[in-house]
């Protein structure tokens, strides 16, 4: 194929001249070193390539080839469980070929082993008829993961041979007769990486994904194929919150990109994750996670990328039907990628210096999360929920990445740096945050828990916001000078605020708080109010039930700590609160003369 | 708009309120007065005067009111004699709200 001649050099975007063959988008080695790179704009016969690896050391004259294809990926078994770069090369493997701990340039290896054979089920027969994403096989990927194997993309036919075997995935595991002849397919499938996959239909996303998270379920639920966005400052617990959904949400697959951000991280992650047993199946969570690092030491042009090689891989286990989350920890720095491209292909620069086309793009990504009813002629139902952490600079979330984010998610769980100094942690602000999908979820969990769910949130929402302007009162004038009703508000919703809201990542037990176990926390403690305020109208005084009840409300402190198999004798509390109360009452104060 | 007064505590120290015209209320022991005081509050009384002797018995009730606009309460001696309670909190009350003690 005919060569171009690099022209110019800036940082990771090289200009070749005599490319008029080529198209945009196209996929292009670069250079002697051959570095990987892709067309992203054309000028006649210049075109404009960034370059997914260090472009030190090049000089104008070098050739330029283009592989006329698209940057895909790969998509078959041995996915899961690995960890991959911006452009799925796996870490690993890279690290084995090149004998370095860092990314060595223009090092050629296949994102998925073609030496391990996998077994593999047919579950069509010859001669049944299939068309696009029909599955006609599993493979046992890991532990929790059957890899669905499905007819690729624009094949429809009749399956003229296919056996149960062990195959690798260059091996002809099928073959289908098609109108254009026959067709001979393996395990294997590639899809570029920047159009979404096709489905049959979207749906409203409707069901809760519940991550453990009391604050997140309760407060701000997320559902499934829904899109979420997470900003806030430094240090307020981003990745933390993150972690937490990619090691609790009950979906089935977990895509996690950590995109410029510490490596550090990203180790936390390998460290954490093998150890860790998801609570719904039972298994080691690495066993349905794959990770998408571009650390920010890794080059800038395939973080841009990372981020669409992590949907599409999301996009492809919800074809097989199922439930995927993408975690991308941070879009900021994405963002920044894309105004450093931008910068240097001296386009005119919008808000602060971020491309005109910046909310186009993350609109692009956050619209291909959904619940959808994917190709195939069993209607699966698959979804993808898309959670992205944005670090707005000086946690000012008036910046352009925050405003386009906002735009398109439903969901927006602001972490609040003050909130974080005080160490309530998760760091959320229960009256900046926001839901859109609140009352979906709250009829789906009124269903489900026989019980008056969404008016217990309502309850405590309102309880919550009610202390807010009670504190400003109490800032001015003191907290005597609120009437004994203000008063109780204020003791419940502290103990909304450290008793519910709190949590903490890193206790065994109070890490997850499954449904149920919510619910009864939430009822503890709208029980107490519900009894003292009653106790208040029967004459009771405000300090004797604060007084009379504070080893109860120490139980109900405790409550999160008391492990998911003894959730009786945390409802067991609720009758003491039942019972101390209605002595309290009784008593009427008079204990001390008594 | 107008207020009631009201004199709570023991039926011989309270009685002769009735010719001033005040509402009287007799209270044999503590618990009554604190459930009459508490009522009173919700019924729009503006002054509750109360004998010491039965205040030393229920602090409680009478420090819930203090930071309250109304009622107001105010400690008065019953036919024994005075406790001293009352001037006290008087003298208490102007040192809070001048600085010192002027009296």
């Amino acid at each position: 194929m005919k060569k171009g001649k690099i022209v110019k050099v800036s940082g990771p975007l090289v200009m070749a001249a005599g490319m008029e063959h080529a198209n945009i988008q196209d996929l292009c080695y670069v250079g002697d070193m051959r570095l990987v790179g892709e067309i992203i704009e054309m000028r006649n016969d210049v075109a404009s390539i960034q370059v997914y690896e260090e472009t030190s050391g090049m000089g104008p004259g070098e050739p330029v080839e283009t592989t006329g294809e698209a940057l895909s990926v790969e998509l078959g078994p041995g996915i899961v469980s690995q960890m991959f770069d911006g452009i799925q090369r796996p870490l690993d493997t890279f690290k084995a070929k090149t004998e370095s701990n860092y990314l060595v340039r223009g090092v050629n290896i296949t994102a998925l082993d073609r030496e391990r054979k996998w077994d593999f089920t047919a579950t069509k027969a010859p001669g049944d008829y299939v068309e696009t994403g029909d599955i006609v096989g599993t493979v046992q990927e890991t532990k929790v993961i059957e890899h669905r194997v499905m007819v690729p993309h624009g094949v429809k036919g009749t399956l003229k041979t296919i056996t149960d075997g062990a195959y690798a995935l260059d091996d002809i595991a099928f073959t289908i007769e098609t109108d254009n002849g026959l067709k001979e397919l393996t395990l294997l499938q590639r899809w570029p990486v920047r159009r979404g996959r096709p489905f049959k239909k979207k749906l409203n996303p409707d069901k809760p994904m519940l991550t453990g998270q009391r604050v997140i379920d309760t407060f701000f639920p997320i559902t499934k194929g829904g899109a979420a966005a997470v900003p806030g400052p430094f240090g307020a617990g981003k990745t933390v919150v993150q972690h937490q959904i990619a090691k609790f949400s009950d979906v089935d697959l977990v895509v996690y990109v950590g995109c410029g951000e510490r490596g550090n991280e990203m180790t936390d992650v390998l460290n954490e994750f093998p150890e860790l047993i998801d609570p719904n199946t039972g298994e080691s969570l690495m066993e349905r996670t794959i990770l998408i690092a571009n650390t920010s030491n890794m080059p800038v042009a395939a973080r841009e990328a990372s981020i669409y090689t992590g949907i599409t891989i999301a996009e492809y286990f919800r074809d097989m039907g199922y439930n995927v989350a993408i975690m991308a920890d941070s879009t900021s720095r994405w963002a920044e990628a894309l105004r450093e491209m931008s910068g240097r292909l001296e386009e005119m620069p919008g808000d602060e210096g971020y491309p005109a086309y910046l909310g186009s793009r993350i609109a692009e990504y956050y619209e291909r999360a959904g619940r959808t009813i994917t190709l195939g002629s069993d209607d699966r139902e698959g979804s993808i929920t898309a959670i992205g952490a944005v670090s707005p600079p000086g946690g000012d979330t008036s910046e352009p990445v925050t405003q386009n984010t906002l735009r398109v998610v439903k969901v927006y769980w602001a972490l609040d740096s003050s909130l974080a100094q005080r160490r309530h942690f998760p760091s959320v602000n229960w009256l900046t945050s926001y839901s859109l999908y609140l009352s979906e979820v709250g009829t789906f969990m009124n269903d489900e828990l026989k019980e008056d769910w969404s008016g217990m949130v309502q309850r405590s929402m309102t309880i919550l916001q009610e202390e807010a302007e009670l504190q400003e009162i109490v800032r001015l004038v003191g907290i005597e000078s609120l009437s004994e009703k203000d008063r109780l508000t204020m003791v419940i919703a502290q103990s909304l605020r450290e008793d519910y809201l709190q949590q903490n990542a890193f206790d065994e037990v109070d890490t997850y708080t499954s449904r149920e176990k919510q619910y009864i926390i939430l009822d503890l403690i709208l029980s107490y109010e519900a009894e003292g305020r009653e106790a208040m109208r029967l004459g009771a005084y405000f300090k004797e039930i604060i007084d009379g009840t504070e080893a109860l409300r120490d139980k109900i402190a405790r409550a999160k700590f008391i492990s998911e198999d003894n959730l009786a004798d945390i409802k067991a509390i609720k009758q003491e609160i039942k019972a101390r109360i209605h002595e309290i009452v009784a008593e009427g104060g008079m204990t001390k003369n008594a | 708009m107008a207020h009631k007064i009201a004199v709570v505590g023991d039926k011989d120290s309270v009685l002769p309120f009735k010719i001033l015209g005040f509402n009287v209320f007799a209270a044999a022991n503590s618990q009554i007065a604190r459930e009459t005081i508490d009522s009173l509050a919700e019924r729009n009384y503006g002054v509750i005067y109360l004998t010491e002797a039965m205040a030393k018995e229920i602090p409680d009730t009478i420090k819930r009111y203090d930071a309250e606009v109304q009622p107001a309460i105010i400690l008065i001696p019953n036919h024994k004699g005075s406790l001293n309670i009352g001037k006290g909190r008087i003298q208490e009350n102007v040192e809070k709200a001048v600085g010192q003690n002027i009296l």
